[in-house]
């Protein structure tokens, strides 16, 4: 099969797989209850005119599936409707949040990547050695380690008690570190990252160590040293990228588990990103940010599989379409 | 770690199951052997064993009620740890040693509870996609994949929330801990995947296997080939997946209860690190306590996953 035709195959499971989750959402929100109803239990002084303004403006006079196809038909046009609390567009709310939460999560992931690799490297090479035993044991404890409480400890450490770092925001309100916006972007980032960086890098680790270790022992590797190569280069040229493969399809769980806990990171932070926006438009049943926002969320989670699905065929020609 | 010991121990542990005392517990006995030697899995076991012993024996140990506020009376809400307050108060004059320890109860019933619900499910659709296979299995495995590419923690916030203000003046309310159930039950039914993955993986295997097809061949029916013969060997691979699970859904429960989903009226660690987090500048042991707490019991419930994957699976590593 053709890579083309993988692709098509793919993006119809996704468009299938979105719809899926818009229409979850979407019946779990109604079925359960009248979002006005549910909206007058929380703001108890609403009048009878306002919510029959927002019922028209919402479509909410026509039944459940009729509102979901309009709903859906107006987000093919990009249109996400209009937040109810805070009274904006939501895709334009969905860009400026969604930027400040790809922007921590990405560099995380490249960073931690890098870490990983050369930690894993580092102590495959040494198997059963001291340094070994502690990358291992370190990365074991690393993985089970609360995210959020990581977050918790480094604010802490680097912002209460050695006044490094700051500890909420994505940028400063007052001045900006030496007056330039990037650095100062940069700065508040350091802590966000490090978090999350931590949590991947040990479970890239151990997952890469222990590639690393079967690869090491296969004929080429052998085969490549008795040609002469130096061990850096059979290391990472040519041990390294049989060892990485199975790296990758994890790294889109990974990013997955990332975006799905970006509520709690981001509440941790203070971070003005998807995930901060997401608990407050539940807290306060702002209905159309939470419909855009999962599906937005479970679109970027699929885009994500898909571009390591791909990946993996040109990186391993092995592996066959089916 | 586990290299050393491949060649000679195995012999050994033949032996061993063939000594007349040993062939009543089988594979049981065998495991526990290997168990043994695995100083990770002993660790995790250890540490579950001592969130297990706070939760059964916190009333008597907590110096405490979790209720008593009397600190706030002497002025001595947020004071740093000290001998009348082993590790201090938090902002509303709560000791929070006894909280911590209050806590280790609603941790396990979360993370025990949920898993008994994902393995009923997940076993139940697992094994028959397993077992059956054909339509009914290529059904089941688009399914799981549905659920494995979803944003699960985002819409289980939803869930949890949009749940609690349906059930204000239905019947529901008058269940105790009625918050703390919904989150047990949504976990679970958003915990089943990765089992029935291990149990349809488990009964394909399992299915095809000479033992199998000799209880056919005398006449068992496909319940009892299930329950009797396939069931008791797919339970290692699976009590493995569900120690895990009870590890993540614990993670689970804190992060929604950190996010102040939770359930008001219950202790748990991860509402302890929501109600003290704002005066983390203040008085930080009130987080760190619970925060070391979530991480101890993760840890413990994750190790001893590793160390029954070594002593029931050891064809899994290596």
């Amino acid at each position: 099969m053709g890579i083309l035709r993988f692709i098509i195959r793919r993006l119809f499971f996704m468009v299938f797989l979105v719809i899926g989750v818009s229409v979850i959402i979407f019946f779990m929100i109604n079925a359960i209850g009248d979002p006005i109803e549910l909206l007058m239990a929380e703001r108890p002084g609403i009048t009878a005119e306002v919510i029959e303004s927002i019922k028209s403006y919402y479509h909410l006079d026509r039944s459940l599936t009729e509102q979901y196809l309009a709903w859906l038909g107006n987000v093919l046009r990009l249109d996400f409707g209009t937040s109810i609390v805070y009274n904006q567009p939501v895709s334009g709310m969905l860009l400026t949040f969604g930027w400040e939460t790809v922007k921590i999560q990405v560099l995380a992931i490249i960073i931690s990547l890098l870490l990983a690799i050369v930690i894993a490297v580092t102590a495959a090479t040494r198997q059963y050695s001291k340094t070994d035993f502690s990358v291992m044991f370190s990365a074991l404890l690393g993985r089970s380690m609360p995210g959020f409480f990581l977050g918790i400890l480094l604010i802490l450490v680097f912002s209460y008690w050695l006044g490094i770092f700051p500890s909420y925001g994505a940028h400063s309100t007052r001045s900006m570190l030496m007056n330039s916006a990037l650095l100062d972007s940069l700065w508040h980032m350091v802590l966000p990252v490090a978090m999350l960086a931590y949590f991947n890098t040990a479970t890239l680790t151990l997952l890469i160590r222990s590639n690393m270790v079967d690869v090491l022992r296969q004929d080429f590797i052998m085969a490549a040293r008795a040609s002469g190569l130096k061990h850096s280069r059979v290391v990472y040229r040519h041990a390294l990228k049989n060892a990485f493969i199975p790296a990758l399809t994890y790294l889109a769980i990974l990013f997955g588990l990332m975006l799905g806990t970006a509520p709690v990171t981001e509440t941790v932070f203070s971070w003005p990103g998807l995930g901060f926006l997401y608990i407050t438009a539940i807290q306060q049943l702002d209905y159309p940010i939470i419909m855009g926002e999962t599906l937005v969320i479970t679109m970027m989670l699929v885009v994500a599989n898909l571009l390591t699905d791909i990946a993996y065929v040109f990186i391993d020609p092995r592996i066959r379409l089916e | 770690m586990k290299n050393a010991s491949e060649g000679t121990p195995k012999t050994n542990l033949k032996q061993e199951a063939q000594k007349p005392g040993a062939r009543k517990f089988g594979m049981l006995m065998l495991g526990w052997q290997r168990f043994k030697r695995n100083k990770t899995g002993l660790f995790g076991l250890t540490l579950v064993s001592i969130v297990f012993f706070f939760a059964i024996c916190g009333p008597f140990i907590a110096p405490y009620h979790p209720n008593d506020q009397s600190a706030m009376l002497e002025f001595r809400s947020k004071s740093p740890p000290s001998l009348k307050n082993l590790l201090g108060t938090d902002r509303m004059g709560y000791d929070v040693a006894s909280r911590v320890i209050y806590g280790a109860p609603t941790a396990l019933v979360v993370g025990v509870g949920s898993m008994l619900v994902a393995a009923v499910i997940g076993i139940m659709l697992g094994g028959i996609s397993g077992y059956v296979g054909g339509m009914a299995d290529e059904l089941l495995m688009r399914f799981t994949e549905f659920f494995l590419v979803i944003p699960v923690f985002i819409v289980i916030l939803v869930m949890v929330r949009i749940f609690g203000i349906v059930v204000v003046g239905s019947v529901l309310e008058k269940i105790p801990y009625l918050n703390l159930s919904t989150i047990i039950v949504i976990l679970g039914v958003f915990g089943w995947p990765p089992i029935a993955r291990i149990a349809r993986a488990e009964f394909l295997r399992l299915k095809e296997m000479e033992f199998v097809e000799a209880a056919r061949c005398i006449g068992a029916g496909s319940v009892s080939i299930i329950f009797r013969h396939i069931l008791p060997n797919a339970l290692p691979s699976l009590v493995v997946i569900i120690a895990l699970g009870i590890g993540g859904s614990i993670l689970m429960e804190a992060m929604i209860s950190f996010l102040g989903f939770g359930d008001p009226k219950a202790i748990s660690w991860g509402q302890l690190l929501y109600f003290n987090y704002e005066f983390l500048k203040i008085a930080p042991w009130a987080s760190i306590a619970p925060g070391i707490a979530i991480f101890i019991t993760v840890l413990g419930f994750n190790l001893l996953a590793d160390g029954l994957t070594d002593a029931f699976n050891p064809r899994l590593k290596e």
